[in-house]
Parts: C-alpha cells; sequence; structure tokens
C-alpha cells in the first residue's frame, strides 16, 4: 500500500484545474455555483468542449472514444471539474446507457450509439419507474408487443430526470407477462420525438421541474432497438444501477458543496466577526469536512477493489454519498440563516437579476436543501441499499 | 397539574380542528399563498374565533388566556399549518403590549387588536446580525416632544400585512421598543414571499417622526419586555410544530397503509414501522418540551424561563426536522413533488429552526444564561 499521490497523479490535477479554469464558460459556472438552474444548453455546451479536448467520455475505454482514465483520474477530474463550477455530465448516456450498449450490446447499436453520446447528439433519459414501481422495479407494466418488425409500446414512466430534453429513452418493457416478475422484463431503445410520445414536468419542492412523467402510446420501436436479449432486460438494468450507484456518491458535488459552504460561512457575518469564527458553526463544517473526504478515499477503495464491477460496496457510497449532499445542503442553510426564509423563484431559474431579500447563495439554499431529499430516495431507496449490503456483504 | 382540556379549551379545538380542515386545507393554503398578500379574510376567520384577542388580557377585551390555552390553540393552527402572523401579532405583539407601562397606548392597540381591527408585527433583526435581539444600527433620536427613527430591520414576519409594528432601537445608546405604525410617512417596504407559503420584509424607517408615546419602554425594561415576548413567541411556535408534525405523521401513515410495493402495503415492512415509530417518539417529546417551555414562562425568573425556552425550542427543532424530512422520506419520489401537502408541512416545520433564532443562537443563549 502507498498512500501518496503520484507525480503524475499531481500533474493530472494541475492540468485538469487549469483547463477547467480556462474552458469553463462563466455563465454557466455562475449558475452553478448560485444553484440556479442550468439549461438544456448549458450542458451540451460543457460536453462538446470536453469532447473538443479528448475529455467527453472520462468514464469510458478509450476502444469507444472515452479517455481510458483510470479510478484515481476520474475522481480527480470530477473533483476538480466540479469544483470549479462545471455541470454535472450527462450520466445517462455516459454512466447508463453507454455502459450497458458496451458489455451487451451489438456492433452496430456501439457503433451508432455510442459516439454520439459523448458529443451529446442524442439525449437520453431513463425510462425505468412507474407510478407503481419504485423500489419494487421489477413490478412494472408498461408493454412492448412484437408487431411485425417492431415493438409497440403501452404504458407510463416517472421521474424521467431531465426528460423534457431527451431525444431518446432506454425503457425497461414488459415482453413476457406470463412469467415471474423479474423475467419477462426487456430493454428497448425508443426515439421520443414520435407521435403518442407525451412529456409532463414535475414540479418539485425547490419549486424546479428537472423530473417528468412520460406517457407511451401505442409508441414504435424497430426489433433492432432491442438491447441483448428479449426477456433479459433484468440483467442488464441491474448491471446499469450498479454503474449508476457509483456515480450517485456524488463527491465531487460533495467538494463543490462544501468549499461553497466554507465561502459563505467566512462571508455571513455575525455580528462583529463571520461564521468562520462560530465555535457551534465550525464544528458541523469541520465534521463534514472529514466526512467528505473520508466518502472520497472509500470511493478509491472502492474503485481499486472493484475488478468485476461496483458490487455491493456501491451501495454504501450511494448512502454515504447522498446522506452528505443532504447534510452540506442543510448547513448551507444552517449558515445563511434568516436570510434563507425567503423565496425568488425567477431568480433560481437564472431568469431575473437577483432582487432577493438576502444575498445570492442564501437564496438557493434552501431550495437546494429541499431538493437534495431525492437523494435517499432515487437509484434505490437507501433502504433497498441497506437490503442489498445485508444481503450480499453480511450474506443473510 | 391537569392534562384534560377544560369544557372551553375543548370547545375552542374542536372549532379550530374543524375550521383548520375546512378553510386551511391544501388548496386553500395555496391559493392563500397566491394571493401575494396577506389575506384579510382568512385573519378575520380567525379573529372571530377568538384567536386575535386570546392573550389579551381581559381588561383591554381580551379573554387573558393562560399558556396552556395558548398551547392548545396554537397545536390546532399548527395542524393546518396557518400561515397568517398569529404568532408574531397575537402572541409576540401581544405580549409585549401587555408589559408596557402607557394604559392609553394599551387600551388603544390591545383594544383594536382583540377585535381583529389590528395586525401588529416585531421588527428586531438587523442585517449582519443574524438573530439578535439588540438593535445595533437603527438609531432613535428625540425631536421635540417625540422621536425620529432611522435605520433598516430584515425579515419582519407579515410586515406588509401589520397595521403598525415593535421596532427595536437604540435611544441614547440604550435599547428602547417603539410602536410605529407601518404606513408611517418614511416607512418604506420590500415585500417578498418565503418558501414556506408566508411572507416577511425588509422595512426601512428614514427618519420616521415619531410622537412620545410612540415609545414603549426603554433600557433595561425594554430588553426584558422583548425577551419575554420571544419566548412566548417561541413557546406558540413549538406548540405549532407540534401540530404540524402530529398531522403529517397521520398523512405519512394513511400513505404508507394505501402504498404498496413488493405486493404488500409499505406499512408492512419493519424498517418503515420503525421510522413511524421514531416519529412518533420525537413529536411526542416535542409536545413535552412545549409543555416545559409553557410551564416556565409563568413560573420562573427571566433568566431560567429564557434557558428552559430555549432549549425546548433547540428540542422541537430537531424533531421537527426529523419528522419532516422522515415524511418526505416515506413519501418516496412524490414527497419531493410540490404535488402533495407533505412537501408544505416539511417547509414549515424546516423553518422550526429558522424562525425566532435557530438552534445555535439558542444554545448560546442557554449557555450565557447558565450562570443565572
Amino acid at each position: 500500500m502507498d498512500l501518496t499521490w503520484t507525480e503524475q497523479e499531481a500533474a493530472f490535477r494541475e492540468e485538469v484545474r487549469a483547463f477547467t479554469e480556462k474552458n469553463l464558460p462563466a455563465d454557466i459556472r455562475d449558475k452553478q455555483m448560485h444553484h440556479q438552474r442550468l439549461g438544456k444548453d448549458d450542458y451540451i455546451r460543457w460536453h462538446r468542449i470536453l469532447a473538443d479536448h479528448g475529455w467527453g467520455a472520462p468514464t469510458w475505454p478509450k476502444e469507444y472514444g472515452g479517455t481510458g482514465w483510470n479510478a484515481v483520474e476520474r475522481l480527480i477530474f470530477e473533483i476538480e471539474t466540479f469544483k470549479a463550477g462545471a455541470p454535472r455530465l450527462l450520466s445517462f448516456g455516459l454512466s447508463m446507457i453507454g455502459p450497458v450498449l458496451m458489455k451487451f450490446g451489438n456492433q452496430k447499436q456501439k457503433d451508432y450509439y455510442l459516439p454520439r453520446i459523448i458529443r451529446v447528439e442524442d439525449w437520453w433519459c431513463q425510462g425505468y419507474s412507474e407510478p407503481g414501481s419504485g423500489s419494487d422495479l421489477a413490478s412494472l407494466k408498461t408493454r412492448a408487443e412484437r408487431q411485425g418488425d417492431k415493438y409497440i409500446i403501452n404504458g407510463q414512466k416517472t421521474w424521467t430526470t431531465l426528460g423534457h430534453h431527451a431525444d431518446w429513452m432506454f425503457c425497461l418493457v414488459r415482453t413476457d407477462p406470463s412469467v415471474k416478475a423479474q423475467r419477462g422484463i426487456s430493454m428497448v431503445l425508443i426515439d421520443l420525438r414520435q407521435p403518442g410520445v407525451t412529456v409532463r414536468p414535475i414540479k418539485t419542492l425547490d419549486g424546479g421541474a428537472e423530473v417528468n412523467e412520460v406517457w407511451l402510446e401505442n409508441v414504435e420501436a424497430p426489433l433492432e432497438n432491442l438491447v441483448g436479449e428479449e426477456n433479459d432486460g433484468w440483467t442488464y438494468a441491474k448491471y446499469l444501477l450498479g454503474h449508476e450507484r457509483t456515480g450517485i456518491a456524488g463527491i465531487g458535488h460533495c467538494h463543490r458543496e462544501l468549499a461553497i459552504l466554507k465561502r459563505m460561512a467566512s462571508e455571513a457575518m455575525a455580528g462583529k466577526t463571520s461564521l468562520s469564527f462560530d465555535a457551534r458553526m465550525m464544528d458541523s463544517i469541520n465534521q463534514i469536512e472529514a466526512q467528505v473526504l473520508a466518502l472520497e478515499m472509500l470511493l478509491l477503495r472502492v474503485a481499486a477493489d472493484s475488478t468485476a464491477g461496483p458490487g455491493p460496496k456501491a451501495s454504501i457510497l450511494k448512502i454515504r454519498g447522498s446522506e452528505l449532499q443532504q447534510e452540506l445542503a442543510r448547513l448551507q442553510m444552517q449558515v445563511a440563516g434568516p436570510e434563507a426564509w425567503a423565496y425568488d423563484p425567477d431568480w433560481m431559474r437564472a431568469e431575473s437579476e437577483f432582487h432577493g431579500p438576502g444575498g445570492e447563495f442564501d437564496v438557493g439554499s434552501a431550495a437546494t436543501y429541499f431538493d437534495m431529499r431525492k437523494t435517499t430516495i432515487y437509484g434505490g431507496t437507501n433502504e433497498i441499499q441497506k437490503g442489498i449490503i445485508a444481503k450480499q456483504l453480511i450474506g443473510v | 397539574m391537569d392534562f384534560a382540556y377544560s369544557e372551553e379549551q375543548r370547545m375552542l379545538t374542536d372549532s379550530l380542528r374543524r375550521v383548520m380542515a375546512e378553510g386551511w386545507t391544501f388548496d386553500k393554503r395555496r391559493a392563500r399563498a397566491a394571493i401575494g398578500e396577506l389575506d384579510q379574510a382568512a385573519w378575520a376567520s380567525l379573529a372571530e374565533l377568538g384567536v386575535a384577542g386570546l392573550m389579551v388580557p381581559e381588561a383591554y377585551g381580551g379573554f387573558g388566556e393562560s399558556t396552556a390555552t395558548m398551547l392548545a390553540v396554537h397545536m390546532e393552527l399548527g395542524r393546518g399549518i396557518v400561515s397568517e402572523p398569529v404568532i408574531p401579532s397575537a402572541v409576540m405583539a401581544v405580549t409585549i403590549l401587555s408589559a408596557i407601562e402607557n394604559e392609553s397606548v394599551k387600551a388603544k392597540w390591545l383594544s383594536a387588536h382583540a377585535e381583529g381591527e389590528a395586525i401588529l408585527t416585531v421588527a428586531w433583526q438587523e442585517e449582519g446580525e443574524r438573530f439578535a435581539m439588540a438593535a445595533s444600527s437603527t438609531q432613535a433620536v428625540a425631536r421635540g416632544d417625540g422621536f425620529e427613527l432611522t435605520g433598516v430591520k430584515r425579515h419582519v414576519w407579515h410586515g406588509k400585512g401589520s397595521t403598525a409594528m415593535i421596532v427595536t432601537a437604540l435611544l441614547d445608546g440604550q435599547a428602547a421598543l417603539f410602536l410605529v405604525a407601518s404606513d408611517a410617512p418614511g416607512v418604506s417596504m420590500v415585500d417578498f414571499p418565503t418558501f414556506d407559503l408566508a411572507r416577511c420584509a425588509n422595512v426601512t424607517f428614514e427618519k420616521v417622526a415619531l410622537d412620545g408615546a410612540a415609545l414603549l419602554a426603554r433600557g433595561e425594561a425594554a430588553t426584558a419586555i422583548l425577551d419575554r415576548g420571544l419566548d412566548f413567541a417561541i413557546t406558540a411556535l413549538c406548540a405549532h410544530a407540534c401540530g404540524a408534525m402530529q398531522y403529517l405523521i397521520e398523512v405519512t401513515t394513511n400513505y404508507l397503509k394505501t402504498r404498496k410495493q413488493f405486493g404488500q402495503p409499505l406499512i408492512n415492512f419493519q424498517v418503515v414501522q420503525h421510522r413511524v415509530a421514531d416519529m412518533l417518539i420525537q413529536q411526542e417529546m416535542a409536545v413535552s418540551n412545549a409543555f416545559v417551555a409553557a410551564v416556565s414562562l409563568v413560573d420562573d425568573p427571566a433568566p431560567l424561563r429564557a434557558k428552559r425556552v430555549s432549549m425546548a425550542k433547540t428540542e422541537v427543532a430537531l424533531a421537527a426536522r426529523f419528522v419532516g424530512e422522515q415524511a418526505v422520506h416515506l413519501h418516496g419520489g412524490m414527497g419531493v413533488t410540490l404535488e402533495l401537502e407533505v412537501g408544505d408541512y416539511f417547509k414549515r416545520l424546516s423553518y422550526m429552526g429558522v424562525l425566532l433564532g435557530d438552534n445555535n443562537y439558542h444554545l448560546n443563549r442557554a449557555q450565557t444564561l447558565m450562570a443565572a
């Protein structure tokens, strides 16, 4: 064991820092750092800036146009770009359907879809959850029936993150209703730009609408859009979720929010001194800093260990990562103090100059606190994750 | 001690529960918030029930009710998460006015309040001072028979909807409380909505001319009267949070009994049952903390009272956060939408930790009072 950063790793960190500082558009950075909402174009611009530099797919192997980075390099990249105020990379293509196609897709699918993901020529979304199927995903009801050379799909998906921007959906559908729930599921790629697709935004606690309901009514997908084998979708779905859970630790997010928290504390006056001199506040901030650093180390340890996929330790990352994201937002709200009470929805949407009553960080802090409640729910609730830990790590 | 409601208390809380269930529903609360200003009709209907006059002494046309009744009433109001200024006006301002010496001011404003004709609020927070009660930049100077007031107050609870404000200021370097008509020349406001469907305002006082009677109290008396007003308001807020928690646990339990996953209602899972049990434990302890505070309001000397109330508030705020966060979590994805009322309750309970001082403020307050 050697716990030092190598010279190459240190140099790489500097390289990412310098690149981001030079190339991240200031308007995107400002929105991100103030918890304002990013538009479709903001994400695409950043993706293409990275792609032009050869960094469009930081988690992919070189043969598919990725960077071929190891776990440490990926981590450095995520933390440094996030801390600088870069948007999150769209996980739907890069971390979800991309890896699934690499492992289970046919050559034609790989050749067509993968390069397009890197430049976001297709915006993907996830068609997993349904109104009656959340934690119990395998109970999903959306049907796909063969009709000649295509599937006809009917059903309803929900919690479709950024689905209102999406061109394509990788969708779990039931292709055989006669067998046990997990057996009759397939994964189908659906072009959303066709009649019969209805997308309705769901307003969330922070006043935003990042998630959607998607209705599929006699929607068509050619049979060649099937991923892998028919009725084997559950295997691919689980493989995909394992990937989602490592990313879901949100280590870059945690580092960025920690930096914002510290800055807020140094700027928030409490009489003659700033909150950085308030022992009660600093206890909480120092404690969460320790927790973020430990999460980062856990991520590295898990990554170093996963020769055969992320495994059940990914569940530990998901649980702690989601809890820390929530706690960071809560502490920011606490630092904002009385200023966190006010609500300025236009500014949150970046549709107006700031005209709220408090500081700019303060208004976003409450919205973020409310919004972050989703993290212990999505990607498999933390109760589901604990079930996985118990089953796979403890062996019950 | 007798924890059973008296006949009068039972009638009052029964009618409040009915009014909350009919008039403070999910849709009606949202619609009221969308108006963009205080709904006077809603305030009038609360006043009609006796809420405005509850704590006004009988001599001034009120009911002069006990702190026990105050608790019972605010638990019901919390079940409906009322956004109207009951706490700043009917509790905090009324408590302050009841303690001052000027009889004509008391007769005028307390009577008007009991009749539902005046809405009051208290303005004390200043920029960069967080929750501090003492004025540091707002200044009053003597002018002829009266005073001139200049300064800026922040986050004045329902400032815009108020008839008059009790304002903290420095007068010759001493603490002082002034009563200022909200529409007086020189008073201007930036009014804005809050996340929990209420409103607050940043208020600027620019050389506001006040007559001599506007000075409610000064020096140590002003500080003591304000502190007592705060402690009454906090106790009412604790009760409000308890009512909100109680209702939210009911709503959550109902949801868990109907929402099915893995072929059975969620409530069948032990991890879920234990979570709800924890919420109930927190809520019960919160109610008891509110009772402790209410007892202290009457029984204890000021320093001990302040410590008891501050510590009760920190406990209730922690319980409120736990119950609110867990209620959202147990609702799953639906909990983070704006489509169910769980979100509105969660937000109100979140602000339990912001309104009238956060936990660090109250831990500090209790600490400085330890010697007392």
